[in-house]
């Protein structure tokens, strides 16, 4: 009985042997720390796998990050310079509610298809009016795609969309091959998705690995990395172990307190670099609200300093703002950016002609673990606001609870929340402080903000248009309607044999990675 | 036979309330539409999304539609990956299987030879030394012990490498991982229990007889004293496939832990319901196996 007892254990460990010894390990794999044995394969760790090639269907920048490697927009933005032309050569505005555009000519899709106005047609109409879709909210402007010719088309809006080129530089927007996925069905296209990007799919493991391989046919550049290998490592210390054997190449998301430990180690280094979030806190304004009162609004943000939270907490990975509007965002206020108020002094003034001299009570929640040191950023504000005489009933939550409690806008008089923006645009920034979208929430209502976000969203006039933004801006900073903190920093970890810049949109054009 | 075939059957309303419990506790935990969607999404962005996946219907309607796709073999489709929630699971079930045994194995080599060594030199310094080793093991939390393993071994030695999938090397550190807190259960167990038969008649019979140490401890104890411990490999099955689901995420092993772990985070029901479903029936199995073990490995033990 012994015997066949260890006999079935050995046959067991044959099996896994079996089952393990198959693959090859790739010259990614540890053994040659730092030195990558092979220099024509990039591997980047991301915290989460893609969650699905169905671009229309998801509303992750890490997976969009990927994304853009296969997939081709009409045109790009990065938030520094601009548009570029990307899979169209030109556009127009032809009146307020028309764009015409021109495609390149001879551009291919993976499968050897040409790319034509159709295609665009088949992946623009299908976001614009499958309302299941995740991205359809930020597509449902568009009324018709209608083909003039092979590479000619006119894209239709139901209203003024002054911002429909920073709807088409960004997730969801990737042109898909009509005829791929008419004849093999989705099914197909999502184990096999085919695009016109510089690289091409190779394999998928889900939540391990995702591999890509050039596209030789590419109608750009041709591409600089024979393979390109996007990990999956969801443990932060996991993902800085891997970039300090050498494992992989570039790291996503590292935690500010392993920079000095990257940095000391010889062949890594971590680069900082702005990302589109900013933290802040959502104050009710209502007559009802001790929070109502102008003056309190006021003292609540000369009482929190929020230059020592960023160098004490986030080791200096964000930069203070008055403004959600960052640079690189159409209609950013830059004269508010990189400034923050802190005198406590005059917050003790404000507070006592308000009438609170004796202090007061105020509830603030905030989410636990959902942003970089969440917890601990609303802790250290809530010891500020005492040294001014505000008690602080903070209440902690788990992210699921208190998004439920977001939705519902039942918080007390402040939150703690923070934003990111895609669109690189002022009007998806500054929509919750309309006076409809605010109500509940914030229940600001300043007449004036409200005309300017109402005109600006519909404006064609792109100058005064952005006045409009960073005019509204101004008064929202006096306001207060929402206190900003800082606008936080992404930290990358590189190997040092590669030359990497990050960027606003926290996109990996991998060619844009080469080796030194 | 008659009695294994009865175990079956009663496992059905287990089944059955399992299934019922973890659809009702995916729903009271949070909308997963507002979690799909990103904090810039208007209500009407929520509501149109709320209809498209059916969670308007009333609770009742929700759970009578979900078993009756359950019978059918349909556990939904995966909000992450819109596919097929079953297929995800049996996509990753390999991986943790891998992992599962090789910690097993781990666990075995580790307790087997130290809870007999432990039972026979019984208060000597060395007993001491591994009783109290076996409190440590039971103590470390894994995630702790995971990223010890990973800085000691693969960043300052570089015998193994960090985390993923595909070579034995790669399960090295997982397995250990996983396996020390199951294989610090089971040298306690053996220990005691090699003692309790070391105590008793027919060994002392064994000894009079001239037969020598090694045969009376390996032939005659150790058989007899493995019945609590198959009990306990069995029951061990549950926690090592919650062992898995923080082992994995830091070793970023991509087996049915990682998945259970990150659809919980993102409430994709579909994956968390169908998941929690085979590991309950593989818990079951499990424990129906040791029954059979049992039998085997002392013919007195008998079910009606």
């Amino acid at each position: 009985m012994k015997k066949s007892l260890w006999g079935l254990m050995l046959s067991l460990a044959v099996v896994l042997a079996g089952c393990s010894g198959g693959e090859e390990s790739g010259g990614a794999e540890g053994e040659e720390p730092v030195e990558q044995s092979d220099s024509k394969t990039l591997v980047i760790a991301n915290g989460t796998d893609v969650v699905s090639f169905d671009i229309h269907d998801h509303n992750t920048t890490s997976t969009e990050a990927v994304h853009v490697n296969m997939f081709n927009y009409l045109l790009t933005n990065d938030g520094e310079e601009g548009f570029k032309p990307d899979l169209a050569e030109s556009w127009e505005n032809v009146d307020d509610k028309t764009w015409s555009f021109k495609l390149k000519e001879g551009v291919k899709f993976h499968n050897g298809e040409d790319l034509t106005a159709d295609d665009v047609k088949y992946t623009l109409e299908r976001i614009a009016k499958d309302d299941t879709l995740l991205e359809h909210g930020n597509y449902n402007q568009i009324q018709e795609v209608k083909v003039l010719g092979d590479y000619e088309f006119e894209i239709i809006t139901k209203n003024p969309e002054p911002a429909l080129l920073n709807r088409l530089s960004r997730l969801g927007s990737g042109i898909l091959p009509k005829d791929y996925i008419e004849t093999e069905g989705w099914e197909v296209f999502l184990e096999q998705p085919v695009g016109t990007g510089p690289y091409k799919f190779k394999e998928w493991k889900k939540d391990d690995r995702l591999t890509l391989e050039a596209n030789t046919e590419y109608f750009g550049e041709a591409p600089k990395w024979e393979e390109v290998v996007f990990r999956s490592i969801p443990e932060d210390s996991t993902r800085v172990s891997e970039l300090l054997t050498g494992g992989v190449d570039v790291a996503v998301n590292i935690p500010p307190t392993d920079v000095e430990r990257i940095n000391n180690t010889d062949g890594v280094k971590a680069v900082q670099s702005p990302t589109q979030r900013v933290m802040m806190f959502t104050l009710r304004t209502d007559e009802g609200s001790v929070t109502g009162d102008p003056k309190v609004r006021e003292a609540i943000d000369l009482a929190i300093d929020k230059q020592a939270i960023v160098d004490s907490l986030l080791e200096g990975a964000g930069t203070v703002t008055r403004t959600r509007v960052t640079p690189g965002n159409v209609g950013a206020n830059e004269d508010l950016y990189g400034k923050s108020l802190y005198d406590p002094e005059k917050a003790k003034q404000l507070l006592e002609e308000a009438g609170h001299a004796d202090g007061f009570e105020l509830a603030l929640s905030a989410p636990n673990g959902r942003y970089l040191k969440d917890k601990e950023t609303v802790e250290l504000v809530t010891a500020m606001l005492s040294e001014v005489g505000i008690t602080v009933n903070l209440e902690l939550m788990e992210w699921s609870a208190f998004n439920q409690k977001y939705q519902e806008k039942g918080f007390g008089e402040m939150f703690y929340i923070g934003y990111g923006n895609s669109m690189f645009d002022a009007s998806l920034a500054l929509d919750r402080l309309t006076t409809e979208e605010a109500a509940g929430e914030s229940d600001y209502n300043n007449p004036e903000v409200n005309d300017l976000l109402l005109a600006a969203e519909q404006n064609m006039d792109a100058d005064e248009r952005a006045q409009q933004y960073q005019k509204a801006q101004e008064l929202i900073a006096e306001d207060r309607p929402q206190i900003y903190m800082f606008q936080l920093d992404a930290i990358t970890g590189i190997n040092e044999r590669l030359n990497f810049e990050p960027r606003l949109n926290e996109m990996f054009y991998v060619d844009s990675i080469t080796l030194k | 036979m008659k009695y294994f075939l009865k175990s079956l059957v009663k496992t059905i309303p287990v089944l059955l309330l399992i299934t019922l419990i973890v659809f009702l506790l995916v729903r009271v935990t949070g909308d997963p539409v507002s979690l799909m969607l990103p904090e810039t999404a208007t209500e009407a962005e929520r509501d149109s999304l709320r209809e498209a996946m059916g969670f308007n219907d009333p609770l009742p309607i929700q759970y009578l539609n979900y078993l009756r796709d359950l019978v059918t073999g349909d556990f939904g489709d995966s909000f992450r990956y819109n596919t097929d929630a079953l297929n995800l699971i049996l996509e990753r079930l390999p991986a943790t299987l891998e992992l599962a045994i090789a910690s097993m194995i781990v666990a075995i080599i580790i307790s087997v030879p130290l809870g007999i060594l432990s039972a026979v030199k019984r208060n000597s310094f060395l007993d001491l030394f591994i009783t109290g080793g076996a409190v440590l093991g039971k103590a470390m939390p894994s995630f702790w012990l995971g990223i010890m393993l990973i800085l000691l071994l693969s960043v300052t030695f570089q015998f193994f490498p960090v985390s993923g999938r595909g070579t034995l090397g790669h399960l090295v550190l997982p397995a250990i991982t996983l396996g020390t807190g199951i294989a610090a259960e089971m040298t306690r167990l053996i220990r005691s229990s090699m003692l309790e038969i070391l105590g008793q008649d027919f060994i002392r019979t064994a000894r009079s007889k001239g037969l020598g140490e090694a045969i009376i401890v390996n032939k005659h104890a150790f058989r007899n004293a493995l019945i609590p411990v198959v009990t306990i490999m069995a029951l061990q099955t549950s926690t090592l496939i919650g062992g898995t689901l923080i082992t994995e995420t830091v070793f970023a092993w991509p087996g049915l832990g990682q998945l259970l772990v990150q659809s919980v985070n993102l409430r994709d029901m579909a994956v968390v319901q169908a998941a929690t479903f085979i590991i309950a029936i593989f818990v079951i199995l499990s424990n129906l196996f040791a029954d059979l073990v049992y039998r085997l490995l002392d013919p007195r033990i008998k079910y009606d």
